[in-house]
């Protein structure tokens, strides 16, 4: 089952995107600020990982920048999830594979992970 | 010389005098009011104040609305600017820290955060949720010290928000700088919404309650007027000129005009001529003498109407600016929004002439009108030091009869001059009438004499013929049988 890890501060919105990949047949690893997130992500490996951009510790874009910049993770997606930074996450294409405007529906979340887990989307 | 600590100002209109010139620099504060009663915003608004000024801001939730909820309601308010998220003020959620860790690993959490963001503002929202989470009171004053001292360290301000209401022997209560209580109470069918700041270490706040508004713009706190005016803010230099009354006659009355400074009262039924003696009054504005019209029941357009009608020059002043109108519509007042903004009307322009019309509207707006008689003092004795000569008007109920009700029980005592206009019915007409009642350390004409109305508005005409009862408004001829 791919891994899907989950950086996000805010339990609620943490859980709720968990649920979701869980039913689309996802297993799914949060974290609740980025250093917690790297840390999963170097540990666990994952397919995909879906960041929002404020966080305590470490942000979203902190978090990809680390990873763009460590061979041994730079090749996977990252999905920038956002209410007021996702024009950060845009002008940042080299680092983000995609932008999740908040708010978003199930169906564009699945879809858009789906395509990327899959290769789909470049 | 005593010390004065640095102070962060709020950025809230207002708040910044009650807290005695802001927030101290690195000490902290709770900020607690039931749900509704805008903390929230309060918290943001002083946030978003210090992005403005190049501070970095921290905020951290709990168990709070999501973030993007709370950025859609900030949205709404002119402070908010969201081009400053994630880079000069973050918004991060320790919630799951908290409920994972314990309270230490918050502290510690908050403490790295701080130092990474370089924050200088610590928004902490949830409190109480924190509090739920120890095991003893001890826990508690041992967070809250822990996240002060180590805001303080850096120089970091910080506001915990919490919806409980902290009292004076909590633990929460014993540790913190000040305490800042927010209400929004219905008072008979209306809301009031009232800020206290119940404790403030070092400081020399303003106690008791000040009443506050949320609008678009944010928070507006208005400082109680006894409270901030205490005594005048400037000195009063009383000096025993005359200020010319600008209606034809009253002058000679007064022994030469207007006291300088002094506020008058020009009391009387509907329909009595009180505003037309203001309109003369205020058409007298100049450069040197620059004028205001404070009032309740007419706006601009149709104030200027009636000066036109009754061929009193306002036009003149208004363009030069040496005149404004500022209407405050007889709706739902603030008694401390409108003795503020009055005062702020009256620096802004020098102001040397002013009508108040009227009185009651200040009543009206009075939430506690127990506390009128301290308010008027507070606002005539400002007035007054700054130099303004006042009439303020006052609407008597009755157009006829021997009762007279002035405002307030103690109002001879702060103000200094009575007129008293009055419709009088005599042989079978009904004249207006003017008498001057009292002129503070002065001499004065205690006559009544009959108004007119000529071509440039209400003037002193002459003498009422002798009569009895003409203060009542049923008078009769000398000689004649009283008319009952």
């Amino acid at each position: 089952m791919p891994l899907v890890v989950i950086a996000e501060d805010e339990f609620l919105l943490a859980d709720m995107l968990a649920m979701m990949l869980e039913d689309a047949g996802y297993e799914v690893a949060t974290a609740a600020h980025g250093k917690a997130a790297l840390a999963l992500v170097r540990q666990r490996r994952p397919q995909l990982v879906i960041t929002d951009f404020m966080m305590p510790l470490m942000t979203g874009l902190e978090l990809a920048q680390t990873m763009r910049a460590d061979d041994s993770l730079a090749t996977i997606p990252i999905i920038l999830v956002s209410g007021a930074q996702g024009s950060v996450g845009r002008s940042h294409p080299d680092i983000f594979d995609k932008v999740l405007d908040k708010p978003y529906s199930e169906a564009t979340l699945i879809r858009t992970v789906n395509a990327l887990v899959s290769g789909d989307e470049t | 010389m005593t010390y004065q600590p640095p102070r962060l100002s709020t950025g809230i209109p207002g708040l910044d005098t009650v807290l005695a010139g802001g927030l101290i620099e690195g000490a902290s504060y709770i900020v607690q009011g039931h749900p509704g009663a805008g903390k929230t915003i309060f918290s943001n608004h002083i946030a978003f104040t210090c992005v403005a000024s190049g501070r970095k801001v921290l905020y951290v939730t709990l168990l709070a609305e999501t973030h993007e909820r709370l950025f859609q309601a900030l949205s709404t308010l002119d402070f908010f600017d969201r081009s400053q998220l994630g880079t000069n003020v973050s918004y991060v959620s320790v919630f799951q820290t908290l409920r994972d860790e314990g309270l230490s690993a918050v502290v510690n959490l908050i403490r790295l955060e701080i130092a990474r963001q370089g924050a200088t503002l610590l928004v902490f929202d949830g409190l109480l949720n924190a509090r739920d989470r120890g095991d003893s009171n001890l826990d508690v004053k041992t967070f809250i010290a822990e996240v002060q001292s180590q805001a303080a360290f850096v120089g970091c301000t910080v506001l915990f928000l919490t919806s409980t209401r902290v009292v004076e022997d909590s633990p929460e209560h014993t540790m913190v700088d000040g305490v800042i209580e927010l209400h929004n109470e219905t008072v008979g069918v209306r809301a009031v919404r009232r800020l206290q700041v119940r404790k403030s270490r070092g400081s020399a706040s303003l106690d008791g309650y000040h009443q506050f508004e949320i609008t678009g713009t944010g928070v507006t706190v208005y400082p109680r007027l006894e409270a901030a005016f205490a005594y005048s803010s400037v000195p009063d230099l009383h000096d025993a000129q005359t200020v010319p009354s600008g209606t034809e006659g009253l002058d000679a009355l007064l022994s030469g005009g207007l006291p300088e400074s002094s506020v008058t009262l020009a009391f009387g039924p509907s329909g009595c001529g009180k505003t037309s003696l203001g309109l003369n009054f205020l058409s007298l504005a100049s450069a040197e003498q620059p004028a205001l019209h404070f009032g309740f029941y007419e706006n601009a357009a149709r104030l200027r109407s009636k000066a036109r009608a009754l061929g009193v020059d306002l036009e003149t002043p208004l363009a030069s600016g040496a005149l404004e109108i500022v209407w405050n519509p007889m709706t739902e007042n603030l008694l401390d929004k409108l003795g503020n903004r009055l005062i702020e009307a009256v620096r802004a322009r020098g102001v040397k002439r002013l009508l108040i019309d009227g009185l009651g509207g200040f009543e009206r707006a009075a939430v506690h009108p127990s506390r009128l008689v301290e308010f008027f003092a507070a606002l005539t004795n400002e007035l007054r030091a700054s130099g303004v000569t006042t009439i303020a008007t006052w609407e008597l109920r009755d157009l006829f009869g021997p009762t007279v009700t002035v405002p307030g029980s103690e109002i001879s005592s702060l103000l200094d001059n009575l007129v008293m206009l009055r419709h009088v019915e005599l042989g079978s007409r009904y004249k207006r009438t003017i008498t001057v009642l009292k002129v503070r350390d002065r001499a004065f004409e205690p006559v009544v004499h009959e108004m007119k109305f000529g071509a440039k508005g209400l003037a002193i005409a002459h003498p009422l013929e002798p009569a009895t009862g003409a203060a009542t408004g049923v008078a009769s001829s000398v000689g004649d049988r009283a008319v009952t």
